[in-house]
Order: structure tokens, then sequence, then C-alpha cells
């Protein structure tokens, strides 16, 4: 009957009836849909369910001989690490070295072993020379491998790593995937892993463990057996196989499809001219950005984490207040709007969905600004019927589900501009597939969307248009897989991107990705004055 | 965005940026218990100038700073010395020297003194906060309490890290700020705001709490990967800082 | 090095009853996190303090936001010594952040967060209704006007100090112990609270 779990208060168990054996060096890969108990597995490895989580266990976890939930903490920690997703809270201790030494520190190790522990560990990660920088300063990636450092210093026997890489940008992933391939080379570790990005993980697994939606086991085996034997029940339980997310990519609706124009000479949706923006004096995020949006545009911003994604759609959104240049959304400064007016004109999915919410219950949330119209169709279709979720507080719910309730929020009030900030981070591909079906029918029916990502399967499921973004620049602006709108000078005369070349001809940095400083080779210089310090309108 | 204070480099290896923070703590403490047994305007000040001049030269502070750290809070003690001069019990005593009379308010000469003392006392409070915080690291502020002054580990470090947080929950606030505005319920400072703010300091408490856990915190009496040693400077500070503050009560 | 779920069946392990005053790292971690929020508001709140100065004695009907985190800290993780290691946490932040009253107060958060403690430790942390959070709070708001006195407020007349005094209380009462309450109460809602007792 193996390995059962049930949160205290909760009308079904997160776990039922695991039952596996991984042996030493070996990869584990827990796959299933968003909300199948795959973080409470690891946590349970980690020795953390039950005993930081409330519920009611049953059946025997052991790792080595220790068993988990009754094992003595230092003995099991000592014998276990876990990595989590999001590289920001898991960071103790302000410098680099510091967090490092945190783990060894709390299991007593001797000054001298912890002096030479701490930089190999880094060195290992590829962080040598960061040992004095603050974590907190980091980008995502660097934050992440710092996590890994942090735990892999401790020479743990097996390590678990929960989503360590949806927060990353692809980059970053491909660090850690590299970091886990080196471990698993080397022998260092037994892993337990969970994790979205089939394609970099499944190869590196042992054994492959699928949970369906009630926590239960679909199969468990080494990975040509599962996909041999169990390939339609795994898709059909909405998880990620290898091959999928190019799929996915592949079965956009709309390559070919010219993008919607407004018609000659309209005002554009969205724009921007020498768009500036900075958090704190001298450090600008948002570099001299123009850009034209037309109404109907299906728009992915993409780039590396801290390249300013986040920040342009709010800039975009009214949220912020440029530092410099304008914006305009609808030919109005969307800084100056009142909320009210606002909210008709710009929907937004927070790239952090659970800082969006503003009521206590699911159905409270779905209902602001809908004036009295029915949500309930949407909430089905996204996996979130009001019967059984509008009554659960939203801060309860999984990740995947508080995404999903995001999209409906900013949609509540049928705006025509849809601002999208990571919505698919997280989804199993039934959620995926449902926020890319229904951004498909807004655009059908005329709604404007810009989605920030780093899902790249996304942005070519759902964009025509591809914006990347570094350090704050635009460095390209191209149109993917159709055919170009008529009103080429219109929509391309700021940004410069043109037509069938994809390099846009205006920006040299544009046509050589791989261009070293972008600062250096733009052609607008950085402007001497230092951009003023704003706050929001709000 | 509001952040923890960034010591520079040069603060940090400057004479105050090295002292241990236990004797600077002392010495402060020291001062304000002296402080409370001063009456008079000149002597407070005179240990303000001395706090502002240590935290100059000793502390390396860019003047910048610390006329930035200094001046709201001088604003803010100006409202104490006020309320001392409104409200004195000379103020009611018919023998005192009425100097002003405005209405039922009337100000006398010793209410005066009273205030000018209390605003000088208050000044040099904040000028010795100041010149703190702005050379101590609060990593080696708690690294001082646990391995020096026995302060409970698991809580020091706890509460270090809930330090940490700061400037993400700032910018969870911001955040929350904007979600209000773009669904269209207006973006004053109402009081979910705060429930909000608490949530996500919650979660995240959370998820440091299961990070820390997972790292054997709390499980085995902790070794210091930065141990801390008494040091001639620390003696040399301390004794300078009790030599200052005797002298003024004794002048 | 084997992961293996056994498939022998054991007794069921039931983790949901709680030790009654081992401090877990989450219950630390909470109450610092509550204790460094209201430093943060804490610090905005000195800043505007002076602001408030031509209200007078009646700007100490908004005094009692100082001791918030003595009595909302023990109200969510009823552990000894909640209230005074949050309003410590909330006050040494105030002072890192920068404060008009600078090292004292630590002092000042001592002694509210010592007071509140005082009456909880009566109740051996048992109570927790409102009369009990109120008379926290006024142990809290009490043992701050004995301070403010002796630091601040010197030679200000008695009846002023009386008229303080009771400002502070009403304040106590009302920011205090009916602002915990309610606010445990919306953190209860928002389900972040799960796993504390109710
Ligand atoms: N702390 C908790 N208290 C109560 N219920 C919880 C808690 N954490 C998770 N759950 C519930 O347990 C179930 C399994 O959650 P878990 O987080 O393990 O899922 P998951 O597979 O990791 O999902 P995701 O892919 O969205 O991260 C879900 O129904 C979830 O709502
Ligand atoms: N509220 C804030 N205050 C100060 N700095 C901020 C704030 N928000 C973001 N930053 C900084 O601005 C830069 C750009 O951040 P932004 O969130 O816009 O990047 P992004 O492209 O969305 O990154 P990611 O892919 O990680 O989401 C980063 O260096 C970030 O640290
Ligand atoms: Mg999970
Ligand atoms: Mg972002």
């Amino acid at each position: 009957m193996g390995v059962g779990f049930t949160y205290r208060g909760a009308d079904r168990p997160a776990l039922a009836g695991i039952d596996f054996q991984l042996p030493a060096g070996g990869v584990l890969l827990i796959v299933g849909p968003s909300g199948s108990g795959k973080s409470t597995l690891a946590r349970a490895i980690a020795g953390l369910v039950p005993g930081d989580f409330l519920g009611t266990w049953t059946g025997s976890l052991r790792v080595g001989d220790l068993d988990t939930s009754s094992s003595d903490r230092l003995q099991l920690a000592a014998t276990v690490g876990i990595v989590f997703q999001d590289p920001g809270s898991q960071l103790v201790m302000d410098r680099v070295e510091d967090d490092v030494a945190f783990g060894l520190e709390n299991r007593a190790w001797p000054l001298a072993a912890m002096r030479e522990a701490v930089p190999a560990a880094l060195a290992d990660i590829g962080l040598a020379g960061f040992e004095g920088r603050r974590g907190s300063r980091l980008s995502g990636g660097e934050q992440q491998r710092l996590a890994l450092a942090g735990v892999m210093a401790a020479r743990p026997s097996v390590l678990v790593l929960d989503e360590p890489t949806a927060n990353l940008d692809p980059a970053g992933a491909a660090a850690i995937f590299e970091q886990l391939a080196r471990i698993k080379a080397t022998g260092e570790a037994t892993m337990v892993l969970v994790e979205h990005h089939a394609d970099s993980a499944w190869p590196l697994a042992n054994l492959i463990l699928a949970l369906d939606a009630s926590g239960a086991t679909i199969d468990v085996g080494p990975l040509d057996d599962v996909l041999a034997r169990s390939r339609s029940r795994l898709a059909d339980a909405g998880i990620w196989l290898p091959g999928d997310a190019a799929s996915m990519a592949r079965s956009s609706p709309n390559r070919g499809v010219r993008p919607a124009s407004d018609g000659a000479g309209g005002i554009p949706l969205v724009e921007a001219r020498d768009l500036r923006f900075a958090y704190e004096r001298g450090r600008p995020v948002v570099r001299h950005v123009d850009l034209r949006i037309r109404a109907g545009e299906r728009v992915a911003l993409v780039g590396p984490n801290g390249s300013g994604k986040s920040t342009l759609l709010r800039l975009i959104a009214g949220l912020l207040r440029p530092s410099g240049g304008i914006v305009r959304l609808d030919g109005l400064d969307p800084g100056g709007l009142a909320a009210g007016p606002l909210a008709r004109l710009a929907g937004f999915v927070f790239q952090d969905a659970e800082l969006g919410f503003i009521e206590n219950t699911v159905e409270g949330e779905a209902e602001v600004g809908l004036d009295g119209r029915s949500i309930d169709d949407l909430m089905a279709r996204l996996d979130l019927p009001l019967g059984s979720f509008g009554a659960r507080s939203p801060y309860q719910l999984s990740g995947g589900e508080q995404r999903r309730l995001s999209v409906a929020t900013a949609l509540a009030r049928g705006p025509s501009l849809l601002l999208l900030d990571e919505p698919t981070f997280g989804q199993d591909r039934r959620g995926w597939e449902a926020i890319a079906e229904i951004i498909d029918e807004l655009v059908d029916a005329g709604t404007t969307v810009i989605a920030a990502t780093h899902d790249l399967a996304f942005a070519a499921r759902i964009a025509t248009r591809h914006i990347e973004m570094g350090d704050g620049w635009i460095l390209a602006d191209e149109w993917v897989g159709g055919e170009v709108a008529t009103d080429r000078n219109a929509a391309g005369h700021a940004a410069g991107h043109a037509a069938s070349d994809p390099a846009a001809a205006s920006d040299p940095a544009a046509s050589d990705p791989a261009a070293s400083d972008p600062a250096a080779q733009h052609p607008r210089k950085p402007r001497k004055r230092s951009p003023k310090r704003s706050s929001p309108p709000c | 965005m509001l952040s923890p204070i960034d010591l520079t480099a040069r603060q940090e290896s400057s004479i105050l940026g090295r002292t241990n923070p236990l004797v600077k703590l002392g010495i402060a403490l020291g001062w304000l218990i002296g402080l409370g047994l001063m009456h008079d305007p000149p002597r407070p000040m005179a240990l303000a100038l001395v706090a502002v001049a240590a935290g100059l030269v000793l502390g390396r502070i860019p003047p910048a700073r610390l006329i930035q750290g200094l001046t709201p809070l001088v604003a803010a003690a100006g409202s104490i010395a006020l309320a001392n001069l409104v409200f004195a019990a000379a103020n009611t005593d018919p023998a005192a020297h009425e100097l002003i009379r405005i209405g039922a308010l009337r100000l006398t000469a010793e209410a005066v003194v009273v205030a000018s003392s209390i605003g000088a006392r208050v000044v040099a409070i904040v000028a010795t906060g100041v010149v703190f915080a702005q050379t101590t690291d609060p990593t080696r502020l708690v690294d001082a309490l646990v391995q020096q002054a026995r302060v409970p580990e698991r809580f020091a470090y706890g509460a270090l890290a809930a330090y940490q947080a700061i400037p993400r929950l700032s910018q969870d606030l911001g955040t929350l700020r904007h979600a209000r505005r773009i669904r269209g319920v207006g973006c004053d400072w109402h009081p979910k705001l705060l429930i909000g703010l608490l949530v996500r300091a919650i979660r995240h408490a959370d998820q440091l709490a299961l990070a820390m856990d997972a790292r054997a915190f709390g499980t085995t009496p902790r070794t210091a990967f930065r141990p801390l040693m008494w040091r001639w400077t620390d003696l040399a500070v301390g004794i300078g800082g009790a030599v200052i503050i005797v002298l003024l009560l004794l002048a | 090095m084997t992961l293996t779920p056994a498939s022998a069946p054991t007794a069921p392990f039931d983790a949901t009853s709680m030790a009654e005053t081992r401090w877990r790292t989450r219950d630390i971690l909470v109450a610092a996190v509550i204790g460094v929020a209201f430093g943060v508001v804490f610090w905005a709140w000195g800043l505007a303090w002076g602001l408030f100065a031509p209200l007078n004695a009646a700007r100490d009907l908004l005094y009692a936001v100082w001791l918030v985190p003595a009595v909302l800290a023990p109200l969510v993780i009823r552990k000894p010594g909640a209230a005074l290691f949050a309003e410590m946490v909330a006050a040494g932040v105030s002072a890192l952040l920068g404060s008009a009253w600078g090292v004292d107060t630590l002092l000042s958060g001592f002694v509210q967060g010592a007071a509140a403690e005082l009456i909880f430790a009566f109740t051996l942390y048992r109570l927790w209704g409102f009369p009990i959070l109120a008379l926290a709070a006024i142990a809290s708001a009490a043992a701050a006007w004995v301070h403010d006195w002796v630091l601040y407020y010197p030679d200000v007349a008695l009846d002023v100090q009386v008229i303080r005094g009771l400002a502070m209380a009403i304040s106590a009462v009302v920011i205090v112990a009916a602002g915990s309450l309610a606010l445990a109460r919306s953190l209860r809602r928002a389900g972040v609270l799960e796993g504390f007792p109710d």
C-alpha cells in the first residue's frame, strides 16, 4: 500500500500508495499534473513531511536505513538536501559565502572544514569569485545555483530538487541541468527531481514516477518502459512528455496568419518613445525603449532574468511612472488614468500571481469588476469550477491553480489589452493549453496580448511578434512565422523591426545577438543625465 | 524602495566598522543612561557632536548619508521638544518666569530650558543611533549577539533571516498596490494592503523556515563560520566611549 | 543507498498533534517576520510621528501602533516569549532602519514586549480572548507610558501625563487588542495560519 499523506483539513490524500525503489546514484524524476503531490513527495523524502506539515502519514519511506518520518532531523539533514522552486526564498544569509556556510554551521562542522568546503562548493557550481557578493543582488539563475551550492556543500548523499528551474531563463535553466548532469556523472549524490521541462529532465532520469491528479501512481519504472507502457495515460493526465514542447510550439494556429491590423494610419494601442525607467538612481532597468504595438497584435516579450520585461509591462500598464520618455495606451497616458478606466483598458497577470489577489475567496476574486456578468464558463475551462473552488482561499491553491485564477481575474472587465507576466510558469500541459486557447479566442475577438515569458514554446505558440530584451534594451523585435502587416512603416517605424529581415536593420545589437555590450552598440547612447527617481503613480 | 542600509567598503573597514557591534551597542546604551541624567542643553549637544564626529572620522560615513539619515529623525525629535515646551509643568507654576502668553498658552523660561534640554537629548540619541546603524553590518551584529552575548541562536538567526526579507516585502507591497489599481479598485492606502503584506510575509516565513529546516537549522548547537574575537580596537573604542560620557557627567 | 517506501503497512503516524511549548523554526520565522513587518511600520510611523505633533496629547490615541506585535505575534504563535521576541525584533528593525529614538527603541521594545508577555504568562498561555488581549495591550501601554515619562517627558505636568496615559490605554484596547484579533482572523481566513492553533 506504500506511502500516503493527507494534509490536515484536506478532503483527499495528497499522496496515496506510493511505492518505488531508487538505487544509490540513480536519478528519480517525479512527474504529474498540477496538484498531484509532487512537492509533497519531494518534501517527504527530505523529511519535511510530516514534521513541518501537519497531516496523517501512512507507510514508511526510507532513505538508506533512515526512516524519514521518525529519524533524527540532524541525521536526515546530513543525508538529504533539498532545493526549492523559488530561488529568492531559500537564501538565509546576506553574503554568498555565509549562505553556503549556513548549512554547515548548523551541522556543527569545524571551522577548518567549512573554510575548505565553502569555496569548493561555489567553484563546483560555477560561482567562484562570488563569495563576498550579496545573494539578493544576484540574478534568478545565479541565486538558484547558489541554493544548489548551499545544499551540495554539505555533501548530502541524496539531492532533492523541486522545480529548480521554474523561475529561470532558458540559459539559467540550462546551467542548472548542466550541474545536475555533472552531479549524476560524478555519482556524488542520488537525485530526486520534480520538473516540468520534460526535454531536459527525462534524459537525466533512471526512474520515472508518474502521479495522477489524486496523488496515486500512474506508472513507475525506467524511462523507456514507462513511455512504452503508459504514454497515453500520462498524456491524458496532462503530464509534459519529451517532445511535447516542440510540438506545442508548432501547433500554433496562427502560423502564416497575418497579424491583425487596426487599419492604415490608426493610432497604435501601445506606444513608447524613448521610454526609460530606473527603480534606483543610476541603475537603469529600461533603456530608451521605442515600441509601437497595434490592436490585435500578439507579442511575446523574451529575455534573460532581470532584463526588464516585468518592468516594461508595468510601465505600459501605467503602474510605474517613466523616469523619462513617454508611454501611451490607446493614445492616453496610462499613469494618469483613474483605476476604473485603466482596468477597462488593460488586464494584468502578475509574475507572482498571488500578489494580484485582493479578496479572501476564489469566488470573490473572480467577481471583482464583473458587474454581474457570469464567469462560470471561464472558470470551468480553466479547471477551477466555482462549485468546488469558489469558497476556497486563493492563497491555498496550488501554484498552477493560482496562475489560472489570475488569468481569469485579468479578463474580468474585458480589457482591450492583456498583459501577461509568465502566464505558463509551473503549468501542466492541460493548464498550458487552456491558457493558450483562451488567448487565441481573445485575439480573435480583437484583444491585444503582450506576454513576458521564459517559455519559448509558449512564445512560439501564441505570438506573431517576438521582442527580445537584454539589460533594459530592446535587442530584437521581429515578426515570426507570419506574413507581415502591410502597414510596415507604422508598425515598424520606431522599433525598427523589418518585415522579411528578422534582424532589425536599425539596431546593430539585434543583428548579432552575441554582441557583447548592447550599451556600446546601441545607436542611441544613454543620456548623461541619470534618470529621475520616480514613484509609482499610486 | 525601502532597503536596509548598505555599508560601503570604506565604512566596513573603518575603525568603527571593525569594532565589535556589542561594544558599540554598550556605548550607545551607556550614553543613553548618561543622557537620562543630564538636564541641560549643552552637554547632550556636545555628545551629539562627538557622535557625529566619530561617525565621520572613525566610521568614515559619507557626510551625505549621515545628513540623509539624520534629517528626518531630527525633525521627528523636534516634536518631542515641542510637546515638552507646551506641556511643561513650569508653565502653570505662577512663580516661573513668563516669556509669552497666547490665549490660554503660557510659556515660561523654565519650560524653554526643559524643552531645549530634552530636544538636545533626543538629538544625541538620534545621532548615536544613526552612527551605530551606519557602521554595523546586521550579520555581524547577530554573530556577536550569539557568540559573545549568548543570545539564543535559533531566535537570533531567525530574526536575521526575516530582516533580510525587507526589500522583498517592500517590493511586494508595491505590487499589491499595483494590483488594486489595475483591477480597478483604486490605489489608496487600504487596510487590506496591510493584510496582504502580512499574508506575504507569513508565506515567506514558511518558505524560509522550510529551507532552514532542510539545512539542519537548530538540530544541534552551531559552529561559527565567522568566529569573533575581542580585539584591541574594541577595548580602545569602549574605553573612549566610557571616558566621554563620564567626563560629560562630571562637567 | 536506497530510497525505499516499504510496502509493508505500518501504523499511521499522526502528526496532527502539536508540541506545546517548543518553538518550531516556523514559529520563530513567523514571529520574526511579524516583528520585521511592524518594524517597517514603526519606522514609517516614527517619521510621521512628528507630523502628528499638532494633535498634542490626542496624538497618543495613535500611540498603540508601536505595541501591535507584542499582542499579534503571541496571538498567532501562542508560545512563551512571542510577545517579547516580536516586539524586540520590530524595535531592532526600526532602529536599524533609522529611528528618532535610536538605541532607546530597543529599550522601549523590551519594556513593551515584557509587560505584555507577563500578562500572557499569568494565564499560562492558555487564554486568548479579547479581555486578556486588552489587558496585555494595556500593560504594554503602561510600560511605555512610564518609560516615556522618565526619558522624554520628565517635567511635563501631571494632568497631561494622566491624559496621555488614558489616551494610550484607549488606543491600546482599540488598535492593539481589537486590531490584532481582526488581523489574525483575516490571516486565518486567507489560509496562511494553517498549522497554528485557532
Ligand atoms: N501546506 C498545505 N496544506 C494543505 N494542503 C496542501 C498544502 N500543500 C499542498 N496541498 C495540497 O496537496 C495537494 C498536492 O500538492 P503539491 O504541492 O504536492 O502538488 P504538486 O504536484 O507539487 O503541484 P504543482 O505542480 O502545482 O506544484 C494539492 O491538492 C494541494 O492543494
Ligand atoms: N521593485 C523593485 N525595486 C528595485 N529593483 C527592482 C524592482 N523590481 C525589479 N527590480 C530590478 O530591476 C531589474 C529588472 O527587473 P524585472 O523584474 O523587470 O526583470 P525581468 O526581465 O522581468 O526578469 P525575470 O525574468 O526574472 O522576471 C532587475 O535587476 C531587478 O532586480
Ligand atoms: Mg509543486
Ligand atoms: Mg519578470
